[in-house]
């Protein structure tokens, strides 16, 4: 068994960690502590203490859910006007505009895949913006005209421009946007579980089932540009991630990428949990313990030097809202009344 | 093949490897077990495969010795742990059955893109199947490869199509399944697991959908088709009871193998409750 206990204070985010500093802070004057901190807390075990202060540190508030769901608003629409102008359908005639070259070279069978997907993010822009006035919020006004496809943050000219005339380079974009879907709603799930709240639950449930429909998005792009290079054994067929950074956006078949655009990827497949990563951390019941996915027992059957790699592809990893926001800023034009970024 | 009936429980008891009675320590344990109380299935294509040999290294269910049959196995969703066994033991059947598939003289005859992808699948079930045993340590699921009905595995190992269309039911269980146990999860680390589990399930179940579109299906958009995803963009979803039906239908899993019922206590309204589930008869 391959359980490092040690770990229990490495794995978790640094953010997590500030909160448990100010919730040990709190218990120290005098508030409210669960027997089971009492416990931990006596027995001087650190471990047991933090695991257990790790769990109630979770609780998230229902501002939290407005905020989560908000979030997703804005970028489902980032990725719902991108393929309308992707597609010519865009309400904007520049954003169609731009994409015409682009267009024109994208095969019939892949354009109804593109079909697909369009119609599934707009009908997440649209369950979005019902549901979140039934928890209280407000719902910001979006328009095709406040993003900039290119990466360019409004000059129309950024380092993603290539998508609009090369059919790699947008399937690659395309792939991009999908993936950081996927892995902005994982990395949001969290704020979404609030024990004891049924409406928190209601709204989990569906970002997991909208996440998972990103995954089969990203998927279907990643089988696509597979069919289109044969020979690069990064995009597999299975529609997974393979390893992390740009290694892991199968960037093989794009000539001479921009500088910009490498650094974006390796933003898109990396972070503080790149894609990467094997080791997960599971909370058991009693403490939380990393575990390292590609050095297991019981592996046998699977090739010694492909268990690294395959350990990659089993589990998908989040994105923190910020590194979400940094990746998607410049595709975004700066208006600060909207909010984000 | 013989069959024999199994005292007290009126069920056909199977024994796959004619020649095990031969041995006296299995005629032993195999009479000791009737007496015991009848938890012995005995597994026709582990004899075809093995040939009588022990080692067990040409069984199409995986390297090393094939445990005996598992029963009674229940799951107490009141606690995350109790989630993921649940989880575990869906883990267990892809990957058995992954490893079969990958093992099979029908896999040959795949295409190279096919193998890639089932080769994948495999290795991904295999490694969230270890991943699982060992963050549940003393609480694992037991090893369930000889609980699984050998001669319905055969069946489906005899052609792609079985193949497949097995292979992408267990694919939507799968996300439909841990789309549906989330809420239930107290933990944001082991809801953050389940969703690192969850993509790389649909991942698949987008893929086998591609190569494979259910009857009907156009194959350019299944991969995520308007019978799996609802009006609302949202993927399919089940709850616990639904998904053990679900595998149950599959007819992998030999009866016993589950207590009945398996879901010894559901979720505490605390944890939250039931939504209505979406699936279709053929994902």
């Amino acid at each position: 068994m391959e359980e490092h206990q040690q770990t229990v204070l490495d794995g978790i985010d640094p953010e997590i960690t500030e909160r448990l500093v100010s919730r040990r802070d709190a218990i120290r004057r005098g508030a409210a502590a669960s027997s089971r901190f009492a416990a931990g807390i006596a027995m001087a075990s650190v471990p047991v203490a933090l695991a257990a202060l790790a769990k109630e540190s979770f609780a998230q508030t229902p501002a939290d859910i407005v905020d989560v769901l908000k979030f997703a608003f804005i970028l489902e629409n980032l990725e719902n006007e991108f393929y309308r102008a992707v597609l010519g359908t865009s309400a904007v005639a520049a954003q169609n505009n731009a994409f015409a070259p682009v267009r024109a070279l994208i095969p019939d069978a892949a354009k109804q895949a593109i079909q697909q997907i369009q119609k599934h993010e707009q009908q997440h822009v649209d369950f979005l913006k019902a549901v979140i006035p039934q928890f209280g919020g407000t719902v910001v006004t979006i328009t095709a005209n406040d993003f900039d496809f290119t990466g360019g943050n409004g000059t129309g000219a950024g380092p993603f421009i290539r998508a609009t005339t090369e059919l790699d380079f947008l399937l690659l974009a395309t792939q991009a946007f999908e993936d950081t879907g996927v892995r902005a709603y994982k990395g949001q799930a969290g704020r979404l579980l609030i024990n004891g709240n049924d409406n928190a639950d209601v709204a989990l449930e569906s970002a997991l089932r909208i996440h998972s429909v990103e995954a089969r998005h990203a998927a279907k792009i990643r089988r696509i540009r597979r069919a289109r290079n044969p020979a690069d054994t990064s995009l597999r067929f299975s529609g997974y991630v393979r390893g992390g950074g740009i290694a892991a956006a199968g960037a093989g078949n794009i000539a001479n990428p921009p500088a910009e655009v490498v650094a974006a990827l390796n933003l898109i497949y990396g972070g503080a949990t790149p894609e990467s990563n094997t080791q997960h951390v599971v909370f058991n019941g009693t403490s939380a313990v990393m575990i390292d996915a590609a050095t297991l027992t019981g592996l046998d059957v699977i090739d010694a030097t492909e268990r690294t790699a395959a350990a990659t592809q089993a589990f998908d990893e989040p994105l923190t809202k910020d590194e979400v926001i940094n990746i998607v800023k410049n595709f975004i034009k700066d208006d600060p009344a909207r909010g984000l970024p | 093949m013989e069959t024999r009936e199994e005292p007290g429980r009126g069920e056909p008891l199977v024994i796959a490897r004619a020649g095990d009675l031969m041995f006296a320590s299995t005629r032993r344990r195999f009479v000791q077990r009737l007496l015991a109380g009848g938890a012995v299935m005995m597994l026709p294509s582990v004899f075809s495969a093995c040939d009588g040999s022990d080692d067990g290294n040409d069984n199409p269910l995986g390297p090393g010795t094939i445990p005996g049959p598992v029963t009674g196995v229940s799951f107490d969703l009141r606690s995350d742990v109790g989630i993921f066994r649940l989880v575990h033991t869906l883990e267990q059947l892809e990957g058995a059955f992954y490893t079969a598939v990958v093992a099979s003289s029908t896999f040959a005859s795949f295409s190279a893109e096919e193998k890639e992808l089932f080769v994948d699948l495999r290795n991904t079930e295999i490694i969230h199947r270890e991943f699982l045993r060992t963050a549940l340590g003393s609480q694992a699921v037991p090893d369930i490869r000889g609980s699984i009905d050998t001669n319905v595995l055969s069946t489906i190992l005899s052609s792609r199509t079985n193949i497949v269309n097995t292979a992408r039911t267990f694919e939507h269980i799968g996300v439909a399944g841990l789309n549906g146990a989330g809420k239930y999860l107290q933990d944001a680390r082991n809801l953050l697991l389940a969703g690192k589990f969850a993509s790389v399930e649909a991942r698949h179940a987008a893929a086998l959908r591609d190569i494979s579109p259910p009857a009907g299906q156009n194959a350019n958009t299944a991969f995520a088709g308007d019978d799996i995803i609802d009006a609302n963009g949202r993927d399919v979803k089940l709850e616990a009871g639904a998904v053990l039906t679900r595998v149950a239908a599959t007819g992998l899993l030999r009866s016993g193998t589950l207590a009945s019922p398996a879901i010894t206590a559901a979720p505490t309204a605390a944890q939250g409750v039931p939504s209505a589930d979406f699936f279709p008869a053929n994902p």
